[in-house]
């Protein structure tokens, strides 16, 4: 058996024309295909174990149930009107959250006596779960758009602040001399060697942020909001309409996962040095 | 010929919480225009100390450093060039732009500084890689690149810090002989701190000989060879015997 391995394996690498590029692209190919069978299984079984299993509707809903409350014509205007409100607290509270935490992560790291006595504050505060004040910011800012915008900031703020202390810390030492020996003033120091040192790790931040900003905006709006897919949620839940709730969550599903790969591809523009 | 560098008794001493420490104590000394001085030691001699001292990172603490007409430590000079350990190349700038930092920290970059900086990557054969970015280089290439980034602003003094010291015997042989090119080429002075004795022998006009605790010059050796030197000098009897010399002072501190 062992033996008929390695002459399979022999025989692939002498394959002349088979680069080791190509080889990675078929590998890559194949995980591909095979994470699309999964899928299919996985929805075959969702279609047909609920009812062969006898489960109701109202606790698992056939897959062609959620589909249809997914494209119901009707529903879609709500659908998008939701959309807008939700991805509007989440995209405001971001732009705020990552300007917030860039700002001040490079204010502090140049810092290092107030770094010194304002870290224990925010190692406390970041292990806070965050969301759990939510209530409160309903109470100071309303059910507008504010009191969520508010917790967007507050859930993307922290990661971006951490990761972007960590890499901006993390500089090569004779990378600074370099600048220090040719004069460089504190602003070049800044924005030439420290920030684009640190973009990889500011990357990571902000991956974190794109998810935290997501789970803010709809924890804030169950707790108490006029609109929005977290909103539409509860509705459906009150009505005991489970295939519109997994439609959301569908929903609600594809926005998180665009979010993150536009970041990822940003990092790709961005950060070219970097090896994938 | 005049004197580019001048230290009188300078010393440094750091304050630690367990006492002061003294890195250097009394170096004086005298290097002149377009001189290669070579500073061997243990680590812990201090010879990185006065590296730093010489391109303003760190301040001496008793005597005086004159560099060119400023006095070390009163007014930062930009007018040296530095060689770390490490390449230290920003992998987010392209060869060129890595080579250019110098000038780029002070202006705008003009056709002259970039076609200095063109004629500075040939002169090591790096003329093709102008575009590439650190990473698609080998360690000696990154190097040479680093060589050309401490010359491109033409700065009167050129230090190096154990330049060679991450590379392979071999490469390190290479850049060698290329430095002492670059050296001839351009009369640099040049100030190289080193482990490695026959490096220094093999580079310098004269090497400076450093013991640790406290760190101080114990000896001043002139190197007899021609300002050309060749790989095959290292095989001669007169070398081996200086490199020995030398060595001495590091078996009796030992001892």
């Amino acid at each position: 058996m062992s033996t008929t391995t390695s002459t399979d394996a022999r025989t692939t690498s002498a394959t002349p024309r088979t680069t080791p590029r190509r080889r990675r692209d078929a590998g890559k190919r194949r995980q591909v295909v095979g994470s699309l069978v999964v899928l299919a299984v996985l929805l075959l079984a969702w279609q047909f174990l609920p009812t062969a299993l006898g489960t109701p509707s109202y606790v698992v809903p056939v897959f062609s149930d959620v589909l249809a409350a997914l494209t119901d014509p009707a529903a879609f205007p709500v659908y998008l009107e939701a959309t807008v409100a939700t991805m509007t607290e989440v995209l405001l509270g971001l732009a705020i959250g990552v300007t917030l935490g860039l700002v001040l992560a490079i204010t502090l790291a140049q810092l290092p006596t107030v770094y010194g006595i304002v870290f224990p504050y925010i190692v406390a505060i970041e292990s806070i779960p965050k969301v759990a004040v939510a209530p409160l910011f309903v109470i100071w800012f309303g059910f507008g758009l504010s009191s969520k915008v508010v917790v967007v900031v507050l859930l993307a703020f922290f990661p971006v602040l951490v990761n972007t202390l960590h890499g901006l810390r993390g500089v090569d030492k004779d990378q600074v001399d370099l600048f220090r020996v040719n004069g460089a003033s504190p602003m070049q120091m800044r924005l030439r060697l420290l920030v684009p040192a640190a973009l990889p790790q500011i990357f990571s931040g902000l991956e974190l942020a794109v998810a935290n900003a997501m789970i803010g905006a709809i924890v804030a709006e169950f707790v108490g909001a006029q609109q929005g897919l977290g909103v539409l949620i509860l509705q459906a839940q009150g009505r005991m309409e489970t295939p519109a709730v997994f439609a959301l969550l569908i929903i609600l599903s594809a926005l998180g996962i665009t979010l993150n790969v536009l970041v990822r591809l940003l990092r790709r523009v961005v950060v070219t040095w970097e090896q994938h | 010929m005049s004197a580019l560098v001048e230290l009188d008794r300078l010393g440094k001493v750091y304050s630690t919480r367990t006492g002061d420490v003294t890195a250097l104590s009394e170096v004086t000394l005298r290097i002149e225009d377009g001189e290669f001085v070579a500073v061997v030691g243990p680590s812990g001699c201090g010879k990185t100390t006065l590296l730093k001292i010489l391109a303003n990172l760190e301040q001496h603490t008793s005597g005086v450093g004159i560099l060119g007409n400023n006095e070390l430590g009163a007014n930062r000079s930009d007018d040296v060039g530095m060689v770390f350990q490490k390449a230290t190349l920003l992998p987010w700038l392209d060869i060129l732009s890595n080579v250019l930092l110098p000038v780029t920290l002070k202006r705008r970059a003009s056709a002259a500084d970039k076609e200095n900086a063109m004629d500075l990557l040939r002169m090591v054969g790096l003329g093709e890689f102008a575009t590439k970015r650190p990473h698609e280089l080998s360690g000696g290439m990154q190097q040479r690149a680093a060589i050309c980034r401490a010359l491109v602003h033409e700065p009167s003094l050129l230090l190096m810090d154990e330049p060679f010291g991450a590379l392979d015997a071999m490469t390190r042989d290479v850049l060698n002989v290329e430095v002492n090119r670059i050296w001839r080429d351009t009369h640099k002075t040049a100030v190289l701190i080193t482990h490695s004795i026959p490096e220094a022998v093999f580079l310098a006009q004269r090497v400076i000989v450093m013991s640790p605790r406290p760190g101080r010059i114990v000896d001043e050796i002139t190197v007899p060879f021609g300002p050309e030197r060749t790989l095959e000098l290292m095989g001669t009897p007169e070398f081996g015997s200086l490199c020995a010399q030398i060595r001495r002072h590091f078996e009796v501190s030992a001892a």
